[in-house]
Order: C-alpha cells, then sequence, then structure tokens
C-alpha cells in the first residue's frame, strides 16, 4: 500500500468526515441512517451508539491484531464488536429507555453494521492504535453528519420541529408533509443528499 | 396471532426492505440484475430459515434457562456466521448446482442485518417455533419481491436518459422511494400486533 | 460482583464458540471437495475472461470439461494457440488450435451517412429500439446506434464513434461473439483476423430502395463480382458473399464498389514498383484495373502511385518478375 506520502494522522481524522464519508461516499452503513432518522434525536442519538461501538472496535482490535491469526479474525471481531453493542444496548436501557424503545431492534443491529465490521477489517487490523482510533473517529463524525442532516430535515418538513420544539407555524404542523416521516420519505432524501454529492464530486473532477 | 397473517405481514405489509429498511446493503449491491436477485433471494431463504430455528433452539434451551439473555447479540451472530461457513461448504460438496447459482453471495449474507433482524424479531414478537418458521418465511418471501421487483427496474434504469448527477445510487434511491410508496398501500390491510 | 454470572457467561458463550469451531473444522475436513489438480492448473493457463466464447459456463466450466473429457483441448478461442499448448502439456496431450477471430461492423451508415426515418425518444439501447417498428433509422437492417455492444463487450473492447457507429478495438477484442449473439440488427460478425477485407452492408434491398436509406449501403450492382480476379465473390439475394478461402485480400472491390461498401483492414498498403527487368510487353497493363501502369510497347513501363492500389495482380503476369510490391511492412501477397 505505498501510493504516495504517508498520510498525516490529522487526515485519518478529517477523511472520514467529508472525503470517505461513510454512508454517502463509501455507500455503507444504510440502514439505520435510513430507518432512525425520523427526528434529529433519534438520528444523533443512534450515531452516538454507533460511534461508541466503532471507536472502541477499532482500538481493540487494533491492541491485538498481532496476536489474531488471519483465519479466524472475522469471528474475533464479531465478538469484539459485539460485546460492546451489547453494553451500549444494556446502557442505552437504563440511562435512555425513550431513544431505546424509538430505536428497537437497531441498536442490536449495529453488531452487523457494514462500517463497523469494514473498518474493523479494513484499517483497525492493519493499522496502530492512535490511527485506528483516529479512523473511527472521523468516521463517525461523519457518519452522525448525515444522520443529523437526514434526521432534522426530515423532522423539519415532517413534523415542523426540531428537537421536539416547533420551528414552523401551527398552520403547517397540523397538516405537515407526511412523506418525509415515512419510509418512502427517507429514500427520496438520501437519494437527493446522494445526487447533491455527486453533482459537487462531477464540478470539482470537470474544474 | 393467525398464522396467515403472520406471514403476509411479514410479506407484505412491514415488508423487511422497503418499510422496515433491514438489508439495505445486499438489496442495492445485488439488485443490479434480475438473476443476481434470484440467486440472492434463494441464500437468504436458506439462511434465514436455518438461523431462525437454530437461534429459537439456543434462545430458549440455552439462554433463557440459564440467565443469559445478554448474551443473544453475541450468541445470535456467531451462529448466523458459522451457519453460513458451513452452508456454503455443504453445497459446494452436496448441492453442486446451487452452489454455482447462488454459492457466491452466502459470504455476504453474515453482514446481512436481515437475518439478524428476524432472529431478535422471532423474541420480541415472543413467537413458537411454529410461528417464527412463518415469520422467516414471510420475511424472506418479502425480501425476494422487493429485490427481484426492484432489480428489474433498475435493469430499465440503466439505459434510461438520466443526468449525470443522478446516475447510479440517486435514481435507485428514488426508484426505491417509489416502490417504498406503492407497498404502503399494504398497511391498510393489518400489522403485526 | 457475581462472579456465577461472569462464570457463567464465559463458559457459555466459549464453550458454544468452541463447539461451533469444532464442528466447523470437521466439516471442512468431510466436505472437502476434490479437484483434480489439473484442474487447477488449466484455469490458471485460460484466459479468465469468462465470457462463454467456449460454450462452457466461464473458464470454471471448461477446465472441468477439458479434464472430463469433454471439451476439446484448443476450445478456447481467446487463449489462442499458446494457451491451447499450454492446456496440452498439462494434460499430456498434442493440440491444434482454432484460429483467432476478431470482431467487425458489418455497417458504413452512421448518423453521416444513413438518415433516420423518425425522432426516437426512448430507453437508448439498441435491443429496445428495434422493437418500436425496427428502430428509428431508415435503413432497418442497418446499425441502431446506441451501444449495446459497448455494455456487453467482457473486455471494454468496444466504445461508440462520433459517427454513431460502434468502433471496435482489434487489440482488445477477443473474439468471444458476444456482441454477435447481442447485436439485434446482425451487424457485428466474427471474421479470421488473417481476413483483410470484408463488406460492411446486410442490406436485403436493391438499387433505389438502398441508395435512398444510406449514401454507402450495397445497391447489389454486381459489380465486385465481376471485378474479382479469382472470383470469390458472388451475388446472394442482393448481397456478395465473399469466399474466404478463395479471397487473397487484393482489394480491387474495395476501390470498386461504387457506394464504398467494403471495408479493408489492412493498416497499409504496398505500392507496385516497376524495376528495369520490365521488357515492355504489357502483360501488367492489360490486368490493371486502375489504369496505373503506361508506357509504350516494347519500353520500360511506368507506374502512377496516385492510381495504384497495390492489388498485387501485376506482379502475377510479370514474366520477366519485373515489378514488386513495396511498402506497407508485413502485408505479403497471397497466392492461390
Amino acid at each position: 500500500m505505498n501510493n504516495g506520502p504517508k498520510p498525516s494522522r490529522l487526515s485519518y481524522l478529517t477523511s472520514g468526515i467529508v472525503k470517505e464519508n461513510p454512508t454517502l461516499i463509501l455507500m455503507i452503513g444504510l440502514c439505520p441512517t435510513l430507518a432512525t432518522t425520523v427526528t434529529a434525536r433519534d438520528g444523533l442519538g443512534m450515531a452516538l451508539a454507533a460511534s461508541f461501538v466503532l471507536v472502541c472496535s477499532n482500538v481493540v482490535v487494533s491492541a491485538i491484531r498481532k496476536i489474531v491469526p488471519d483465519s479466524v479474525r472475522i469471528p474475533i471481531f464479531i465478538i469484539i464488536i459485539s460485546t460492546f453493542v451489547t453494553i451500549i444496548d444494556y446502557v442505552m436501557q437504563a440511562y435512555q429507555p425513550d431513544l431505546y424503545r424509538v430505536l428497537g431492534v437497531f441498536v442490536p443491529l449495529i453488531v452487523v453494521n457494514c462500517i463497523i465490521l469494514g473498518r474493523a477489517e479494513a484499517f483497525a487490523y492493519h493499522h496502530g492504535i492512535i490511527d485506528s482510533f483516529l479512523d473511527g473517529l472521523g468516521k463517525s463524525i461523519g457518519f452522525a453528519l448525515v444522520l443529523f442532516i437526514m434526521g432534522t430535515l426530515r423532522e423539519f418538513f415532517g413534523s415542523g420541529t426540531f428537537f421536539g420544539k416547533a420551528v414552523l407555524p401551527a398552520a403547517y404542523r397540523a397538516q405537515p408533509m407526511l412523506f418525509a416521516i415515512f419510509p418512502p420519505g427517507a429514500f427520496f432524501l438520501i437519494g437527493l443528499l446522494k445526487a447533491l454529492v455527486n453533482k459537487t464530486a462531477l464540478g470539482k473532477r470537470s474544474q | 396471532m393467525n398464522s396467515a397473517k403472520i406471514f403476509l405481514a411479514a410479506f407484505l405489509v412491514n415488508n423487511i426492505i422497503l418499510m422496515r429498511f433491514i438489508g439495505l446493503c445486499p438489496f442495492f449491491g445485488v439488485s443490479t440484475a434480475v438473476s443476481t436477485s434470484i440467486g440472492m433471494s434463494a441464500a437468504v431463504l436458506f439462511v434465514m430459515l436455518l438461523a431462525s430455528w437454530v437461534s429459537y433452539v439456543l434462545y430458549h434451551a440455552l439462554l433463557l434457562p440459564l440467565g443469559l439473555v445478554f448474551l443473544r447479540t453475541a450468541v445470535f451472530i456467531l451462529v448466523i456466521a458459522a451457519l453460513v461457513q458451513f452452508v456454503e461448504m455443504f453445497l459446494k460438496k452436496y448441492v453442486k448446482n446451487l452452489y454455482s447459482a447462488m454459492g457466491i453471495y452466502l459470504p455476504l449474507i453474515t453482514t446481512n442485518c436481515a437475518i439478524l433482524a428476524v432472529t431478535f424479531f422471532n423474541i420480541n414478537y415472543k413467537f413458537n417455533l411454529l410461528q417464527a418458521t412463518l415469520f422467516a418465511l414471510g420475511t424472506a418471501a418479502g425480501f425476494a419481491l422487493a429485490i427481484i421487483l426492484f432489480a428489474a427496474i433498475r435493469e430499465r434504469l440503466e439505459d434510461a436518459p438520466i443526468s449525470p448527477a443522478f446516475k447510479g445510487y440517486p435514481i435507485a434511491f428514488i426508484g426505491a422511494a417509489l416502490v417504498s410508496l406503492a407497498f404502503m398501500g399494504f398497511t391498510a390491510l393489518f400489522g403485526i400486533s | 460482583m457475581d462472579w456465577a454470572l461472569i462464570i457463567k457467561s464465559l463458559v457459555t458463550l466459549g464453550g458454544l464458540g468452541l463447539i461451533l469451531g469444532v464442528i466447523l473444522l470437521f466439516s471442512s475436513i468431510k466436505l472437502a471437495v476434490k479437484i483434480d489438480e489439473r484442474e487447477a492448473k488449466i484455469r490458471a493457463a485460460l484466459p479468465g475472461a469468462n465470457c462463454g466464447a467456449c460454450g462452457y459456463p466461464g473458464c470454471d466450466g471448461l477446465a472441468a470439461a477439458i479434464v472430463a473429457g469433454k471439451a476439446s483441448l484448443n476450445a478456447c478461442p481467446v487463449g489462442g494457440p499458446a494457451v491451447a499448448k499450454r492446456i496440452g502439456e498439462i494434460m499430456g496431450q498434442d493440440v491444434t488450435a482454432l484460429e483467432p477471430k476478431v470482431a467487425v461492423l458489418i455497417c458504413r451508415g452512421g448518423k453521416d451517412e444513413a438518415p433516420s426515418r423518425f425522432q426516437y425518444r426512448g430507453a437508448e439501447n439498441c435491443r429496445q429500439a428495434t422493437l418500436l417498428l425496427g428502430g428509428p433509422k431508415a435503413c432497418i437492417y442497418g446499425c441502431v446506434g446506441f451501444g449495446h455492444c459497448v455494455t456487453v463487450c467482457p473486455v471494454g473492447a468496444i466504445k461508440m464513434g462520433e459517427n454513431r457507429l460502434p468502433e471496435i478495438d482489434e487489440k482488445k477484442c477477443i473474439g468471444c461473439g458476444k456482441c454477435v449473439a447481442e447485436c439485434p440488427k446482425g451487424t457485428l460478425t466474427l471474421i479470421p483476423r488473417s481476413k483483410l477485407v470484408y463488406l460492411a452492408c446486410v442490406s436485403r434491398d436493391r438499387g433505389k430502395a438502398v441508395k435512398d436509406v444510406c449514401a454507402v449501403g450495397c445497391i447489389a450492382c454486381g459489380l465486385c463480382v465481376k471485378v474479382c480476379p479469382v472470383g470469390a465473390l458472388r451475388m446472394e439475394r442482393n448481397l456478395p458473399v465473399m469466399d474466404f478461402e478463395k479471397c487473397t485480400d487484393c482489394g480491387i472491390c474495395v476501390h470498386k464498389c461504387p457506394t464504398r461498401s467494403f471495408i479493408d483492414r489492412a493498416p497499409g498498403r504496398p505500392k507496385a514498383s516497376i524495376n528495369p527487368r520490365c521488357n515492355g510487353c504489357a502483360e501488367c497493363v492489360k490486368v490493371c484495373q486502375f489504369k496505373a501502369i503506361e508506357g509504350e510497347p516494347g519500353k520500360q513501363h511506368r507506374l502512377n502511385p496516385e492510381k495504384c492500389i497495390g492489388c498485387g495482380q501485376c506482379v502475377l503476369v510479370c514474366p520477366v518478375k519485373a515489378i514488386d510490391l513495396i511498402g506497407a511492412l508485413g502485408h505479403s501477397l497471397k497466392t492461390v
């Protein structure tokens, strides 16, 4: 993997936010992005839970990478990730029960989130602890950003609120655009976001 | 709950991909051609049924009596990973045509959220073994329906004149939005209580 | 610290993992599929394009079929003689290779030469466009030009040209025939790589019917049949059919065709040159269809390079070997 100068430590962090944003560029981790973003709070809550698991698992995988044989690495990753998922599952049940109720089955589903297993396999297994930590953090921020944007937009159009507080007039909130809250709206919105990303990328390429 | 209702609800009303958003990565990845979608659906059906049974037995016979319910995430995903590997080896040896048809999709299924989700739903909805089987069948059928329909649409999108920014994923998402909208019509039927 | 719970979970999870691991280890041994090692070697020798030209499902399929004795050793047209030889070595048998083929477009009617009958608004795919009244082109036999062949080529050897006709990169083309099978009009075909001249038209109409719809379509005038020095052409259903065994790729038909419907693939053509051995017998003047040789009887004749097309007919008839073909390295004159 020797292509050009070694990327700086900071770039591991920043690349996950825009250039290699997991949801909009790498197109992984789509399920929670669409399912849990009915409101901004839910989206952010989900992102924080997934980030916790991503960062912790990246660090642990990186820490034990030298002693894990190649043939059994996937099951080992899965055990590590499911440990952290179980932790966050019970923590959320205890301290944020309404959030837990909303997110439902998607909390344990973090264990099969492509982002987490993908980064463990593609990055943490081959890099040091600090780098893996920064990479995990960067991807988490990128993921959280997308979830926050999606959640905000869907909540804004779908119920006229932001974090539960009304921001649009009552007349709108009486008959909001329900399309945004329901599944079709989620697909539609992420399609538009991806088109925006493509357009920006195309514009940059033509310069 | 009525058995037919469980199947139909899993199949149409609460369609796992279009209404629950579970299983999206393979949905968008494999649905570029109808032939690959059929192969993927077959693999999903196979693994989903087996995983439902094994996880059900393990949960009720082992975890529940021993008070180790919190281990279910780890146990289920381990079982699914091992099951998939076993099924791949078994098919390769004894059912060669099936292996060549859907074998390459089997490794992809380990991270397929749909399988793990079904195992969790079986517990949350407190199904018995028969109900769990119907639910798994219905979900797999719903997965197949969604992915094959969508593949047919995407095959036509290949040649359609679409503006460059929307080519690829964006127009696929918007297509999925329309199919999902159509499926929302089924919610008038019933849901799983 | 509930040690009992911790120990219970460790034992359960650990035990489960161990059991699963043992089951998998056991099955990986019991369910191991024995592959004939020759099959693996043959598979490695094959090009790996999985194009299906051999008639088997991919290179894996062909390797298995060769080892099972069902496929011939030289079944891979893409790998050609080199691969066939290697497979022969692996199987311990002798082998003769098939002649490699290349795909060519047998239609010259692009957007400049062949107009459309109607404005087409729809999916830009040749097969789909053909479903609508045979496609938007005025000539219903000709290439639709939406590039379905571009998408089906497994090695990306085709790209759409400016004139709305596909351009095939002969270096990349592996002669698998996928584009030939997929083209809805049949305007792609495989010819042996050594063949240089071919007819680029598939229109079954004649005369005015063709001229109205395409400037370069074959009007079935039959001139090519008359001028061919070896009689390799014969008219059949308004198209000249070329006998590849007889044809010497001289190129006379290419230049004589009034609608320029033939294509010459040769990268360069030589010119004739008359050396001082010439005795002025003028036999060459009789056979030259392009009036490229002039001179007085009995005197050294001169060649007009502007008119010479390098067909080589003069070389064949010269009794004193006074004519040579020069230039166009690599192009040799075939003699029947």
